[in-house]
């Protein structure tokens, strides 16, 4: 149960914040979810839809929303944008024939008006398989040293091996609550 | 780590349960005998879907924040303020099964514990009966209906209530994870709210409120509600365990502020009790 550790960072922050799950169909979106909240990854199928979870604590709510990635569903992250605090961009560290349709993908999506105030969390996923490449060639195919317009963060995890999972997290959700509540 | 859930047709199982009482307490019993080699044996599942009481021609909202008179179902008009200021379980459904107007459709209902990760009750309709080619949701659940007794026939509300029967240690849970997945049909649907209500007698255990916004046409979506048990004292546990049933809980499915499905269910914390 990580994501208590996590969760005990929203104390004295605000009620309720919003994290979007993009990337790629097979990326791992959903293994990293189910990860994250303690869920057997054995069988996942892909996402037709959206899964949601809901994670309450001390009257304090963290709702992350994982899109389903396959070209047909893309049109439909719009619908998802809104109030979101937080972007997971998810990678398939070893599908290197769609690296760049990746980083189109996101670029796309950092002009987004409405995910203007969002950080940004770049998960190079599936580190464990052979042929991945690093977070650092990932983030020069991604261009991301050229964002000025958000806070991020690109990580080297595993859904399957749970690395660099936790921390990443705890860096997104941290970053969420320096940045939002500067009024109390 | 052990599943105890079990995975039933809940139309099937309606005409079983109504059938007979006891057999709620047959499945519970078979649920806590598969439990009963793992550390969450304490936590038997049983699993029983029995039909709806009522709703046949109007309906009437009580409570504060709503006015009692009485309404045509197909005209309801009831709002997310409504039943927030609901102060018990609904006597009525709020709307027909027809108001359903967009097909959505839950497809399954899981209920883990984040301590132990052990599923502690799982209800899916077989994939079988999901998206039927040409059937609308009416159509599959009178085919399905076909199966049961006339008398089970003729309530509209089979599928619109679910009975879980657990044994006292639920109640001991610190973590929950509450898991729906629910499909929808041809048309998007925007604004997507549910709010569930749960009571013990007149009493406001907990509520969920929560926006899903928008759903794609056709898709397949799941949320879970991961929520710590409410703190409840002593004299309630033991009072909620002697009174199976009397924990209801009302959920409420709105699209654009339109109450379009209601579904009820009760719950027994009694089960595994040897009397």
């Amino acid at each position: 149960m990580g994501f208590l550790t996590v969760l005990k960072k929203m104390r004295q922050k605000e009620k309720e914040m919003r994290i979007l799950l993009l990337g790629l169909d097979n990326a791992g979106k959903t293994t990293i979810l189910k990860r994250f909240n303690g869920e057997p990854i054995d069988t996942i199928s892909p996402t037709l839809g959206f899964n949601i979870k809901s994670l309450e604590h001390n009257g304090y709510t963290l709702n992350m929303w994982d899109v389903g990635g396959q070209k047909s569903l893309r049109s439909y992250w719009r619908n998802y944008f809104e109030c979101t605090d937080g972007l997971v961009w998810v990678v398939d560290s070893a599908d290197r024939m769609r690296l760049e349709s990746c980083r189109s993908e996101l670029e796309v999506l950092l002009q987004e008006e409405r995910l203007a105030g969002a950080t940004l969390l770049v998960l190079c996923n599936k580190q464990d398989l052979p042929g991945a490449l690093n977070s650092n060639e990932i983030k020069e195919i991604l261009h991301l040293d050229d964002i000025s317009t958000h806070h991020w963060l690109v990580a080297g995890v595993s859904a399957v091996t749970g690395e660099k999972l936790l921390s990443s997290m705890d860096w997104l959700i941290d970053d969420i609550a320096k940045r939002i509540f500067t009024l109390d | 780590m052990s599943v105890v859930g079990k995975q039933l047709n809940p139309v099937q199982n309606a005409s079983s349960a109504s059938n007979s009482s006891s057999n709620t307490a047959n499945s519970a019993n078979e649920a806590n005998n598969s439990a009963s080699s793992v550390a969450a044996s304490a936590v038997g599942v049983g699993v029983g879907v029995g039909v709806g009481v009522g709703g046949n021609s109007a309906t009437g909202l009580v409570g504060p924040g709503a006015d009692c008179k009485r309404k045509p179902l197909e005209e309801s008009n009831v709002s997310p303020e409504d039943v927030l200021h609901l102060t018990k379980i609904t006597d009525d459904y709020l709307c027909s099964a027809n108001a359903n107007v967009f097909e959505i459709d839950f497809t399954r209902f899981k209920i883990r514990d984040l301590e132990s990760g052990a599923v502690l009750f799982e209800i899916a309709k077989p994939p079988s009966e999901q998206f039927p080619d040409g059937l609308s949701v009416e159509d599959t659940m009178l085919a399905a209906a076909e199966e049961l007794s006339l008398e089970d026939t003729a309530d509209p509300n089979a599928g619109r209530y679910v009975r879980y029967q657990f044994t006292p240690a639920f109640l001991n849970l610190k973590t929950v994870g509450a898991t729906v997945e629910f499909t929808v049909g041809s048309q998007p649907v925007n604004n997507f709210r549910m709010i569930e209500r749960h009571f013990f007698r007149d009493r406001l255990l907990k509520t969920f409120d929560f926006e899903f916004g928008y759903c794609i046409p056709y898709s397949k979506n799941t949320c879970e509600h991961i929520y710590e048990f409410p703190n409840l004292p002593p004299d309630l546990v033991a009072e909620m365990i002697s009174s199976p049933f009397e924990t209801r809980s009302d959920s409420f499915y709105f699209v654009e502020n339109r109450l379009v499905m209601h579904n009820k269910a009760d719950y027994a914390y009694d089960g595994g009790i040897i009397v």
